[in-house]
């Protein structure tokens, strides 16, 4: 079993990392010779399912697996793996591989930083003699332009057998009622955490926030470019509203019976109410999420990507974050977050 | 009132200046809130000991409107003012529902080509000088408030770069309790210092977490030179602090400094007045403290303490020409303290036994 690549976009990869462990501490990876799959499933709270295309941060990737579809099955602690490319933030080139040390598998991480931005402007003073020191110590340091340290980070994983991952399956959601592009998710986590705090400092003995799963939030949409946040105690009733979003349109190949099932679909029925000001009781599909999870999901944002939710009225919510500088089509990176709703 | 108007709307067009008085009043859980012809005063207490109330101007707002309901018949009183309460935390957590999301630091989505680290970098530096920037176009914290009688919620309507978030605070029934009585033409002391003074001393006090402070004040006639003026003292479990302030020196006494500008401004104290009070008010009142610039601090003779706190509000917008430049708005913020019953009340009691800090 060999998995060797190189790390091309450090950056990517330590807030994409970042972004998945504050879900859960560990991840499911799913390595073969097409993409990455990085799984989050927690105890409670919402899932993610997430796929990277080889080359959105890897490159020079070769596996080697015994198993079906050249397929390695990981276990890896999310935590040790952001610590290990954090301190690749400013290397100049990163590998990782899987190895074996003492028995344990590993995924080990070599950095290499070169000490070429190392404030020592030597060569621009006048003096003498520190130009004379300075060629003295390239003779004895070698260049200090050249100088290079390695840094290893090793992470300890389990390997899983093909048998144990069988059973873990992607949720399977209806067909949503109400997809929309989301706005800016930096402003909406803002909004949505002042809000879950507004929740928390009312303390509300019933209705939403009741119990100890934390306050919930109200989120809904609808077909015609709006997004609701809303949160209701006894104290208040508040609401944010987003107009002028995009609701993609469905592409009839990938909707099951094609223009029929287009015709049919949820979303285009949900289509004939509401309107563009969101004034409206109608149209909206809505889901109600736990204000401090919701919170964990949106820190996605970080990434910068383009970001569709779906939302299955009462039932689900599912977020596709489409990660940057990937064009249509094959090789896209994907991360699929699927939040369930909370009954009223 | 069958009319569609509502029955009193403004808007305000910086939800911070609102947030700045706001805050320093927020040691209650409710606020009791009045609508004037000249001003929303907002009401705070603890009990019936201490109350706070700051007045959010007309001034303030860009636009204020109370159609006062005019009396069924002209032999009737004017209908009272419409008063009630709301949550405070939930007003100053809606108020400031925008001030985390600053629009400069914001990323565009990755599917706006135009979009580049560059561009982000010029637009970032020089976020402070765009000139079409929903700040310096006085965009950001505008809200506007509106409550339409009894029994309907107080509304808040804010709109941002695309979000509108509204509002609606629930408003209970106020409580109706009698302003603690000051009785301005009794004054057994009045003195005026820069409010971080008294925090300070404050501060210094709540180290060793009193229940109760002192307020010791000496007439310029009884006072020996170099004695203080004014002192404030408490005592913990750990021992006593006592924060002393000296008065201005008196025009006839030529021998006092000149080069330091006295720390209290103003001093008018005929008799040796002693008061006692509960160290939580006054630490209530730290906010303000911080926030103020000014305080006069009065105490009448029946022994009701009164902080009046003077906060400057910055001007709405740093960039708009058309604004009236160094003209900012000044706001005041009271407090009123009823002094705890002194068992052992003796007038003439001086200071001594006390260590002290000096300040």
């Amino acid at each position: 079993m060999r998995f060797r690549a190189s790390i091309t976009n450090i950056h990517t990869f330590t807030k994409f990392t970042a972004s998945l462990a504050t879900l859960g501490h560990i991840a499911w990876v799913r390595l073969d010779e097409k993409d990455v799959r990085f799984t989050v499933i927690p105890e409670n709270g919402s899932q993610v399912w997430s796929v990277l295309a080889k080359d959105a941060v890897f490159d020079t990737y070769t596996i080697q697996s015994a198993a079906p579809g050249n397929t390695i099955n990981l276990e890896v602690p999310l935590a040790p793996l952001q610590r290990a490319l954090k301190s690749a933030q400013n290397g100049t080139a990163a590998n990782i591989r899987l190895t074996k040390k003492d028995n344990i598998p590993l995924l080990s991480l070599t950095i290499t930083t070169s000490t070429m931005n190392n404030p020592v402007p030597h060569g621009t003073q006048n003096d003498t003699g520190v130009e004379e020191f300075r060629e003295e110590s390239v003779d004895f340091f070698g260049s200090r332009q050249d100088r290079e340290t390695v840094v290893t980070q090793d992470v300890p994983i389990r390997v899983l057998a093909p048998a144990s991952v069988q059973g873990i399956h992607e949720p399977v959601c209806r067909e949503p009622d109400v997809h929309i592009v989301l706005p800016n998710l930096m402003q909406l986590k803002s909004i949505s955490d002042r809000f879950t705090r507004l929740a928390s400092s009312s303390k509300s003995k019933s209705g939403f926030g009741a119990g100890s799963s934390g306050p919930k939030l109200e989120l809904s949409g609808n077909m015609h470019g709006c997004l609701r946040l809303s949160l209701s105690t006894d104290a208040m009733r508040i609401k944010s509203l987003w107009t002028g979003l995009e609701n993609p349109e469905l592409d009839p190949d990938h909707v099951s019976q094609g223009e029929d099932g287009l015709a049919n679909h949820p979303s285009t029925r949900m289509k004939a109410m509401g309107d563009e000001t969101g004034e409206t009781d109608e149209g909206w599909a809505t889901v109600r999420v736990e204000g401090k999870d919701w919170g964990r999901v949106l820190s996605v944002g970080r990434l910068g990507g383009r970001v569709i939710a779906c939302f299955c009225h009462d039932h689900a919510l599912i977020l596709y974050v489409f990660l940057n500088g990937e064009g249509p089509g094959e090789g896209e990176s994907v991360l699929t977050y699927y939040i369930s709703s909370y009954s009223a | 009132m069958a009319n569609s108007q509502p029955l009193f709307t403004a808007v305000s067009s910086s939800a911070r200046q609102l947030i700045l008085l706001l805050r320093c009043i927020s040691f209650a859980k409710k606020v009791q809130v009045r609508i004037s012809l000249d001003g929303l005063h907002f009401t705070t207490d603890q009990g019936s000991v201490m109350e706070a109330f700051v007045v959010l101007e007309k001034a303030l707002f860009t636009s204020y409107t109370y159609n006062h309901p005019a009396p069924p018949s002209s032999q009737d009183d004017p209908l009272p003012q419409p008063v009630f309460e709301v949550s405070l935390s939930s007003l100053l957590e809606t108020l400031s529902i925008f001030s985390l999301y600053d629009p400069a630091t914001i990323k565009r989505p990755s599917g706006d080509p135009s979009f580049d680290a560059f561009g982000a970098h010029r637009l970032h530096r020089h976020a402070g000088f765009d000139p079409f920037s929903a700040r310096s176009l006085g965009m950001t914290g505008t809200c506007t408030f509106t409550y339409d009688g009894d029994g309907s919620p107080l509304r808040i309507h804010m709109a941002e770069s695309g979000v509108t978030t509204s509002c609606d605070l629930t408003t209970y029934e106020a409580a109706s309790t009698d302003p603690i009585p000051f009785r301005r033409d009794a004054l057994a002391l009045k003195t005026i210092m820069r409010s971080t003074y008294l925090l300070d001393a404050i501060v210094e006090l709540a180290s060793l977490t009193p229940t109760e402070l002192t307020i010791n004040a000496f007439p310029q006639s009884r006072r020996q030179h170099g004695t203080s003026a004014l002192s404030i003292s408490a005592s913990g479990a750990l021992g006593s602090v006592s924060v002393s302030f000296s008065a201005p020196s008196s025009p006839s006494n030529g021998a006092a400094t000149t080069a330091d500008p006295p720390i209290l401004e103003t001093f008018q104290c005929h008799n040796s007045t002693r008061a006692r009070f509960s160290f939580s008010a006054l630490q209530a009142a730290q906010r303000a403290m911080g926030a103020a610039t000014k305080v006069s601090l009065r105490i009448d003779e029946a022994g009701v303490l009164s902080l009046q706190f003077l906060v400057e509000i910055e001007p709405v917008s740093n960039a708009g020409g058309a604004l009236s430049i160094g003209n900012e708005k000044v706001a005041f913020v009271d407090f009123r303290v009823v002094s705890l019953v002194d068992d052992e009340y003796a007038e003439e009691e001086d200071s001594g036994g006390s260590s002290t800090a000096d300040d």
